[in-house]
């Protein structure tokens, strides 16, 4: 039952997405409301998602090949606000997603530092291979379609120069895996090949073909690796990759263990193949592999077998990701210091309370050392979360227990008048954070709850909205060197 | 003569048998009385005494048979049916509802069957049940009683449950701290066991929020067999601005333990119910009891700040 007293608030919410090809931008209105019965304690959720602005498709700005040109896409940034008739100052929440071969650690930093500028003063996160797989799953549809009918549903999102793959078994994340295979990987100029990726080139080297910059862009090699990429595809959702198949595998092997039911192909190279975008709206030409590599992927006889889901967006599924699925909204009942927040790139340290609250306490004890260890090697005074987890049933004595512990803990800090930051698993964070406060009233307290996150991921918090909620953004940052 | 004083003798009989038949017919039971009956003879044998709940392991433990077996790997005949078994434990694990359980033939299975009963005992085992005094003492609570004089009563007359005893009221005019910002009022309702779980990190975590705001408290004490409007009589005899009911829910067959707290600023005899504000479901599976104290004490908060409650409250919110 919907309260009938409760308001609707809104949140505009950017997502930026720059590839390694082109670079979008997507604004978007979030509704919030209580969806607890009003004689219950508030529950608010994002219930509904509307899409207000996309800007056109550019061609990623580029100083080198891996090194983004930063004025540039702030340029890009700006315009789009204007014509979608919006100030920096509006946007609440939102992601900016550096994905493909430009996701480096550099790009990433000077981004985040660059566009809090002239993006809002939101949420930025930055993306490594895994993320960028279950943003576009959840931007394509796949998502939705595995959580609709429990089918297990790859999203496989071909950009120019990565495909990410994302597998969900119902709304569950089975697994995910990255390739070298995208578009931009071989390049043409005048009806020659003007450029070959490293990755590219070792496997022309592995396999014993002759393809070189300046061969003309019908040499038959050119058909053999699209091929070949298509191929592997297939291998990498059955789980059968061997040795050779290494040259175009980034990071880890496939690691889900339920059988792919249906596919859903997303990114540039989708485009070629489903063409939802209108070419006079989108300035970027590219003259590569895609349109190849998308024919190889549909004749692909190893992909007949699987069920092909069209997708919702092709070209535009990581930034509608990015726009519309990163943000989480925390519990309603949470104790926060308004004053400390937004609080940004928050590294969380998982303590487990393995449901027996002694066991946690005993954990918490020397937890400050280790996530100091983890996070803040230069005792430079890098705040991190403490994100408990598998909390028991707890009493007031327990709470009262752990309140006493955290703030141990948090005296144990390089930096001990920072804020302490606690995100719970369960609905528990206005109790703690009264206790601390109760405890040590000079303390400022961030005290967040039912927010489901992993050790090791970085979190964003933002300003407070109306409701008393905070939107929270989690980013896994791990990057490809 | 003879045959007349036959005819009337005759006539009287007939009569009498058909005033019979027509008595006997109400008396035909149109739901059973028994499981209502038993646990009363109980409770009127000793009225001081307590009534011991079950350990809930039996209860997880019944639980978990019912359920569990068929999700044990090996005994599918094919993937097809793990994947449907795999689906309905989703499907289970949404809702503490009875779903997907099974069937024997048109009837529920056993285990269903006595899982249900047992849930059902534990409803009625609140209702009857008492508050132990240890609980009360321990939170340095005084007890005081309701015009009603037994369980029974309670239930008939719930008007008897809106009003304190003479008694009552003198004891609480003595010991109460007269006009306090908010007075905190603890009663069984009709869930004793729900205060026997859960009101002391209700109480305690209610007291610490209050505290950080600086509220003050007045003094709280115990009503036994109370109802809601209670709260009215007090608000004349002690004149607090606002009221915080810690009261039992009536038992459902989820949970038999939840409590509610019923909040109304300035409570007095003839206030509108929509003054009245709650919140509910506070219980281990609802709101955890310690989270549902520090939510409640922002709630007195903003009670004081806009002088209002209930639908008054949302006016002057907007």
């Amino acid at each position: 039952m919907k309260s009938s007293f409760s308001r609707v608030e809104t949140l505009l919410s950017a997502g930026i997405d720059i590839g390694t090809s082109t670079t979008k931008l997507v604004i978007s209105q979030f509704s919030l409301m209580n969806m607890a019965g009003d004689t219950h304690v508030p529950r608010i959720e994002i219930t509904d998602k509307e899409i207000l602005y996309r800007s056109p498709i550019y061609r990623t700005p580029l100083v080198s090949p891996t090194v983004i040109d930063l004025k540039a896409v702030d340029q890009i940034v700006k315009n789009e606000y204007a014509k979608a008739g919006i100030e920096p100052g509006q946007i609440k929440t939102g992601a900016v997603i550096i994905t493909g071969e430009t996701a480096t650690k550099q790009n990433a930093a000077e981004m985040v530092h660059h566009l809090s500028d002239a993006a809002g003063e939101f949420l930025v996160a930055t993306a490594g291979p895994d993320l960028e797989g279950i943003i576009a799953a959840k931007g394509s549809g796949a998502y939705e379609y595995a959580k609709k009918t429990g089918k297990v549903t790859a999203n496989i999102d071909i950009g120019g120069g990565t495909a990410n793959i994302a597998v969900y078994e119902s709304s569950r994340l089975a697994g995910t895996c990255t390739l070298h295979i995208g578009g931009r990987l071989i390049e043409f100029e005048a009806g020659k090949v003007k450029s070959i990726s490293s990755p590219v080139q070792k496997l022309i080297n592995q396999e014993g073909w002759t393809l070189q910059t300046g061969d003309s862009s019908d040499h038959p090699d050119i058909q053999k690796v699209t091929s070949w990429m298509a191929e592997l595809i297939v291998k990498v959702l059955r789980k059968q990759t061997s040795p050779r198949d290494q040259v175009l595998i980034l990071g880890h092997e496939p690691q889900w263990d339920a059988d792919i039911e249906v596919i859903v192909v997303s990114g540039g190279v989708s485009e070629c193949m489903y063409q939802f975008e209108d070419p006079a709206a989108s300035p970027a030409m590219y003259d590569d592999i895609g349109v190849i590599l998308a024919r190889s992927i549909q004749q692909a006889a190893g992909l007949q077998w699987y069920e092909w889901r069209r997708p919702d967006e092709t070209v535009r599924a990581t930034v509608l990701g990015a726009g519309t699925q990163t943000t989480n909204i925390s519990g309603a009942t949470i104790q926060v210091e308004s004053s400390e927040l937004p609080q940004k790139n928050l590294p969380v340290f998982e303590v487990s309370f393995e449901q027996d609250v002694a066991v946690g306490l005993r954990k918490l004890q020397g937890s400050t050392e280790a996530a100091v260890a983890m996070y803040d090697p230069g005792k430079e005074g890098q705040n991190f979360v403490w994100y408990l987890t598998d909390m028991p049933y707890l009493k007031f004595k327990d709470i009262q227990s752990i309140a006493g512990a955290l703030l141990a803990c948090q005296e144990l800090k390089p930096d001990s008048s920072q804020p302490l930051i606690i995100v719970l698993q369960s609905d528990h964070a206005k109790v703690l954070g009264q206790t601390l406060q109760a405890l040590k009233p000079a303390q400022s307290i961030l005290c967040v709850d039912q927010i489901e996150v992993e050790h090791g991921d970085y979190m964003d918090i933002g300003q407070m909205l109306q409701s008393g909620v905070v939107p929270v953004v989690i980013k896994t940052l791990t990057f490809h060197s | 003569m003879k045959e007349e004083l036959i005819a009337s003798i005759t006539k009287l009989v007939v009569e009498k048998l058909s005033q019979e038949k027509t008595q006997s017919e109400p008396e035909v039971d149109l739901w059973s009385k028994q499981p209502k009956n038993l646990p009363l003879e109980a409770a009127a044998g000793q009225p001081e005494g307590q009534v011991r709940f079950k350990p809930l392991q039996m209860q997880e433990a019944n639980g978990k048979q019912t359920v569990k077996p068929l999700s044990q790997k090996g005994e599918f005949s094919s993937p097809e049916q793990e994947k449907k078994e795999q689906q309905l434990e989703e499907l289970r694990k949404k809702t503490p509802s009875r779903i997907a359980v099974g069937r024997a033939g048109s009837r529920p299975k056993t285990d269903t069957w006595l899982k249900f009963r047992f849930d059902h005992a534990a409803a009625v085992d609140a209702v009857y049940g008492e508050v132990s005094p240890a609980v009360l003492e321990s939170l340095d609570l005084f007890s005081v009683q309701t015009k009603v004089k037994d369980k029974e009563e309670y239930i008939r007359r719930p008007d008897r449950g809106r009003q304190l005893s003479d008694e009552a009221k003198a004891i609480i005019k003595q010991r109460c701290q007269s006009s306090p910002a908010v007075q905190i009022v603890i009663s069984n309702g009709l869930s004793a066991k729900a205060i026997e779980t859960n009101i002391e990190d209700v109480y305690l975590s209610l007291q610490q929020s209050l505290n950080n705001l600086g509220i003050q408290t007045g003094t709280t004490f115990y009503v036994d067999k109370g109802r809601v409007a209670l709260m009215d009589e007090i608000g004349d005899l002690l004149t607090p601005d606002v009221v915080v009911m810690l009261i039992g829910e009536r038992p459902g067959l989820v949970s038999a333990e939840s409590l509610s707290a019923y909040l109304c600023y300035k409570p007095h005899k003839g206030v509108l119910e929509a003054e009245r504000m709650v919140v509910s479901n506070i219980h281990k599976g609802g709101i955890p009891p310690v989270e549902a104290g520090a939510y409640l004490g922002t709630v007195v908060q903003k009670i004081l700040k806009y002088e209002a409650s209930g639908v008054s409250l949302v006016k002057k919110e907007n």
